[in-house]
């Protein structure tokens, strides 16, 4: 505990985090106010920058990315009506009407003391709730972990984009991208058609870079002659008292239900957004002013989807089972870095793992003051025409699926997913379960067959162990996530 | 042209999972004595397949009830971006990784609709500079061998 403690307030104290947090923190809210960028876009293509750091450092750059992000789509929805990441959708129902009616400024103030609110919140949990769950994690035996991630996959049926048949068939599709290369236990080639450098698999870096980079580059093509309403402000106005008593319920709230929905493995911010500002309005005595400017709604979706980040990041370090498309490239960072995510993470790198948590935190801290000085310079950098941006997000893309292990292979698959993902995207195939497919299938796989050694291949010996059974029910609960989320939203 | 809406995505998915399945099943096998009473390498990309096949009978049924909506034809810029990534590879192939990436940039400035030449050029002509610089001074990382890195390296 007491290393716990001390590695976070180490990171309050070294001047090199503290810059390196700081300058991420500007690189994340101009990358969450660039619409169509995101935290998952920029985590991605950030990834390949951070070879070269120490582990701390570059798990670090890639937190603060995800909070900062987050937060600073609220910038864009609330001003131009384009949330700059999906995690934002909720809040131009009510951010941008608000601002419409000239009151830009309150609207974002509110934003941003909602956002941190909830990204401290989610962080206190997370450094509360996942110690607590590696201890229970510690007791998992190979059935444990094959019916958790069998969980982890049921529950891409419930992320918002797509639907559940077709993000399963994505997560199936991830599945079966991670049995490319060499069978680990027999060593027997698959789908490698004669290429050698495919021996140990797909690498993540590149699927990430494509699926998430290149295809939205491709998705963002379609956007080229549209013309964008822009509010203008004059400064963010923090909340004033009455604002305060009409929404600290609902922060409170959505605190509580961002945090629940970034824990369930593979749901994330989007989710936890749509529910906190159902629930706000749910619970308003003024229904009627929400989707004209109802400041309760900003406050539900901001706080809800500040606090999915630090939830997301419990089941990623704890259990391996990425939290959202962000988390999934915060995970494939742990692996690069020789960090195992796991519960032994927490008694082996207690204090890199604590230092993480302490960047979350400042990280949280700081976008606080960039939000309330300096949000309507940050406004302006999404008028960078596209026809520059995107150019210059292909050259970081394909340079940066490059780097890795310097593959002109990397950079093909990158290219071939970036496409794959684009035609996947049309045909209303999100490619974030595939992402995740990809990230657990090893897992999956391993996690079966030593299983099947264990009871000697009878297979459904796995039901015998309370905690393996209480996943496969949980997972059985998962496959009918999205009828019970389709009725919380409505 | 509704009926190919609702069957022409599951035919699709249908079709890779049978392929997939064929080229799993022409997987080696391992002795038993390395497998003992795990699975062979086929069976678990097999099992996947089969699961896919059955996701796409769910998929086909939720088309009929509900059919997707008509996918409307992307504008120039998207395709001709495609198009600039098969420009991307034959470049890289027989010329030179970052020649590759200025070109791809400078077609994609042009097709998104950038008319100020200044502006395509600089963006052209800086941002492959500025990574190169980047990645091979401060990143220490080697790119591979074609006309402009020949020049460099040598």
């Amino acid at each position: 505990m007491t290393e716990a403690i001390s590695a976070m307030a180490l990171v309050f104290l070294d001047p090199y985090l503290i810059g390196l947090i700081f300058l991420t923190t500007i690189l994340g809210v101009v990358i969450g106010v660039l619409p169509g960028l995101g935290a998952t876009t920029g985590a991605a293509l950030l990834l390949p920058f951070t070879l070269t750091m120490e582990p701390v450092h570059a798990i670090t750059v890639l937190a603060t990315i995800y909070v900062a992000a987050t937060f600073a789509g609220s910038i864009t929805a609330i001003l131009i009506n384009t949330p700059g990441t999906s995690a934002a959708a909720a809040t131009t129902f009510d951010g941008f009407p608000l601002a419409q009616r000239g009151e830009a400024g309150r609207a974002l103030g509110i934003a941003v003391v909602s956002s941190t609110v909830g990204g401290i919140f989610s962080v206190i949990i997370l450094c509360i709730a996942a110690p607590l769950l590696a201890r229970v994690a510690y007791q998992f035996r190979p059935p444990e972990y094959f019916a958790l991630t069998l969980f982890g996959l049921s529950m891409l049926a419930s992320i918002s984009a797509g639907g559940a048949i077709k993000n399963l068939i994505g997560g199936i599709f991830g599945v079966w991208l991670a049995t490319i290369g060499a069978e680990k236990s027999t060593s027997i080639e698959r789908f490698m058609f004669g290429n050698y450098e495919l021996y140990e698999g797909l690498s993540f870096v590149p699927v990430m870079i494509g699926l998430f980079a290149l295809s939205e580059l491709f998705v963002q093509s379609k956007t080229v002659n549209s013309v964008m309403n822009r509010v203008a402000i004059k400064a963010v106005k923090l909340p004033t008292k009455e604002d305060y008593k009409k929404i600290w319920a609902t922060i409170l709230r959505s605190c509580g239900i961002g945090t629940f929905i970034g824990i369930l493995p593979a749901e994330g911010a989007t989710v936890a957004s749509m529910i906190g500002y159902s629930e706000a309005r749910r619970w308003s005595k003024n229904k009627d002013e929400f989707g004209k400017g109802a400041i309760e709604g900003i406050a539900g979706a901001e706080s809800a989807n500040n606090a999915a980040t630090g939830g997301a990041m419990v089941p990623t370090m704890v259990l391996g089972i990425p939290g959202s498309g962000t988390t999934a490239i915060i995970l494939v960072g742990l692996m690069v870095h020789g960090l195992r995510p796991g519960p032994y993470l927490f008694t082996e790198q207690v204090g890199t793992v604590y230092q993480i948590f302490g960047a979350m935190l400042l990280a949280n801290f700081m976008f606080l003051g960039m939000g309330l000085y300096a949000a309507k310079y940050f406004a302006r950098i999404s008028l960078v025409p596209p026809a520059i941006l995107w150019p210059i997000v292909f050259a970081l893309s394909v340079i940066g699926a490059y780097s890795l292990s310097s593959s002109l292979l990397d950079v093909w698959i990158a290219v071939i997913f970036g496409i794959v993902g684009f035609f996947a995207r049309r045909h209303g195939f999100a490619v974030a379960p595939i992402a995740v497919g990809l990230i657990l299938g090893e897992m999956v796989e391993i996690n079966l067959q030593n299983s099947l050694k264990m009871f000697e291949g009878d297979w459904w010996l796995i039901f015998t162990q309370p905690l393996a059974a209480l996943f496969l029910v949980l997972a059985f609960l998962g496959l009918c996530g999205p009828f019970i989320f389709s009725k919380l939203v409505k | 042209m509704q009926s190919l809406r609702i069957y022409l995505i599951p035919f699709l998915i249908a079709v890779f999972s049978v392929v997939i399945i064929i080229l799993s099943l022409q997987l080696d096998e391992s002795p038993p004595m390395i497998v003992g009473d795990s699975m062979q390498p086929r069976a678990f990309p097999i099992f996947l397949m089969v699961l896919n096949l059955v996701l796409v009978i769910f998929l086909v049924l939720q088309n009929q009830r509900k059919p997707p909506e008509p996918i409307k034809l992307e504008p120039f810029a998207t395709w001709s971006s495609i198009a600039l990534m098969l420009v991307f590879y034959l470049v890289t192939r027989y010329v030179d990784f970052f020649i590759a990436i200025a070109a791809v940039i400078f077609g994609m400035c042009l097709i998104w609709g950038e008319r100020r030449w200044w502006v395509v050029l600089l963006t052209t002509l800086v941002t492959p500079a500025s990574i190169f610089l980047l990645f091979d001074q401060v990143l220490r990382i080697r790119f591979p061998r074609g006309l402009f890195t020949n020049w460099w390296y040598s």
